[in-house]
């Protein structure tokens, strides 16, 4: 299930994707523990920009995700810069009260939003879910009882869609008339709920037998060997390299050339 | 007598918790919309439905009640984010990770032996918690007026009670009635005993 299709094979796809992960995981906790508005701002931009470059997604396509982004920064901001803690008070009518403070609270959680959102994207469109769990087995010892349960679970997901589409055509065969209002959704959930979860419970049980008598599970015998082997390459030093001048870069701007120059965003 | 079931979890139990996770995780996916339909309603009151994307956990933990379940029930279904392309996934993941572990918490306290609607209300409003630890540090809600925190979160908290407790333990027991759940327990000593009732031959 790869919805991203790149056009490129950037370094980021060569890497690793254990050190993807750990990169992306540092990376996250940078980005939650800056409080200073102009350095999130620089990583949201820097970082950004790194997912054009690297992604290997069409330019246009990956600009098309960044639409929701813009959603996701006014309505995350929205919140904090109308009922947040402050002192001085720009504008009050009823329940609402902008200060200044909340006001760069506000635009500080929308930069987050996006560097966070760019971070992940950098490893999610670079990586599938198959080789992120085989490099997870092999190089963090993940159980395969775990990794072979989330892989065979993403490829059963699709005829868990398909029974949903034969019983809504069953559901019409019959002619159930659904009910209008707030009963009728419950109601109408009720009928597709209870038969889908109880289907996708009989099938995971029958494949899990089946692959348990493959010994998929691995409980026994430590060695084993595995049909995708996971290797590391120069290509995780250059990722970690290239990231790692990104965040410097955001944080060198955001000493010599700050956009608000306010420092901590917090409240005390 | 049968080989006593083993402990701990296996594949089976796994891959169960998993799937069913992730087809909760496609309706997380779709109560995104049906959140933000209650947005412009007053202030906060999509809180109010934020419970259902606790579900995963304590549904998991209703089918299967083994330590850990939770925890991957929640990681699964937020993984379904990923899949789906989602920016947010991987923090998404991050508050399943968090959110399971606060029913989890709950479910361990019980020894995992209780399944009454008072467990699983107070694990779904565990999770909230899980969920309002980890809003301290990505979006600083505790720096909200102080009427605002409390209307968000105690909303926040009911709905992981209502939707994730009670709403799941509904539906786990319409799960029980068509009976497929019995393929999840482990053999019973009654079960051994109807095999050697001579009545059965």
């Amino acid at each position: 299930m790869n919805i991203w299709n790149p056009v490129r094979i950037t370094w980021l796809h060569r890497a690793n994707p254990v050190v993807k992960l750990f990169l992306v995981c540092s990376l996250f906790l940078m980005t939650v523990l800056t409080h200073d508005i102009d350095f999130v701002a620089y990583q949201a931009l820097i970082f950004m920009l790194c997912l054009l470059a690297l992604s290997g997604v069409r330019t246009w396509k990956m600009l098309l995700f960044f639409i929701p982004f813009l959603l996701a920064f006014i309505s995350s901001s929205s919140s904090m810069m109308l009922f947040g803690k402050g002192d001085t008070v720009w504008w009050e009518w009823g329940l609402f009260k902008v200060s200044k403070e909340s006001f760069y609270r506000g635009l500080h959680l929308g930069f987050k939003g996006i560097a966070f959102a760019c971070e992940g994207l950098l490893l999610v469109t670079t990586t599938s879910s198959v080789d992120l769990f085989y490099s997870l087995m092999q190089k963090l010892k993940l159980a395969p009882k775990y990794a072979y349960s989330f892989m065979a679970s993403i490829r059963l997901l699709p005829m868990v869609w398909e029974e949903y589409v034969i019983r809504r055509q069953a559901l019409k065969v019959r002619g159930v008339v659904p009910i209008r209002g707030v009963r009728g959704a419950v109601n109408r959930a009720g009928m597709y709920v209870v038969p889908l979860l109880a289907q996708s419970i009989r099938r995971a049980h029958r494949v899990a037998a089946a692959m348990e008598a493959k010994r998929f599970d691995g409980d026994r015998g430590r060695r084993r060997t595995y049909f995708y082997p996971s290797r590391y390459s120069r290509y995780d030093l250059l990722t970690i390299a290239l990231l790692a001048a990104a965040a410097y870069g955001a944080y060198a701007a955001a000493g010599h050339f700050p956009w608000f120059g306010i420092g901590d965003v917090r409240f005390d | 007598m049968g080989a006593q079931p083993r402990k701990g979890l296996r594949l089976s139990d796994i891959l169960v918790t998993v799937l069913v996770s992730l087809v909760l995780g496609v309706v997380y996916h779709f109560w995104g919309s049906v959140y933000n339909l209650l947005k412009p309603l007053f202030f906060e009151a999509d809180e109010l439905l934020y419970g259902m994307w606790f579900a995963a956990a304590t549904l998991a933990y209703l089918l299967i009640r083994k330590p850990g379940v939770a925890i991957i029930a929640e990681v699964a279904a937020a993984h379904v984010e990923v899949l789906f392309g989602s920016g947010w996934g991987l923090t998404l993941l991050m508050y399943g990770l968090i959110q399971g572990l606060g029913a989890e918490l709950v479910f361990a306290a019980t020894r995992y032996r209780s399944s009454s609607a008072f467990t699983v209300a107070l694990a779904g409003a565990a999770a909230a918690v899980g969920s309002m630890l980890l809003d301290f540090f990505y979006s600083y809600t505790d720096d909200l007026q102080t009427w605002m925190f409390l209307a968000k979160y105690g909303m926040r908290i009911f709905s992981g009670a209502v939707i994730a407790g009670l709403l799941m333990l509904v539906l786990a027991k319409a799960l029980e009635r068509t009976g497929v759940t019995s393929l999840l327990r482990p053999a019973s000593q009654k079960d051994y005993e109807a095999l050697d009732d001579s009545r059965h031959v």
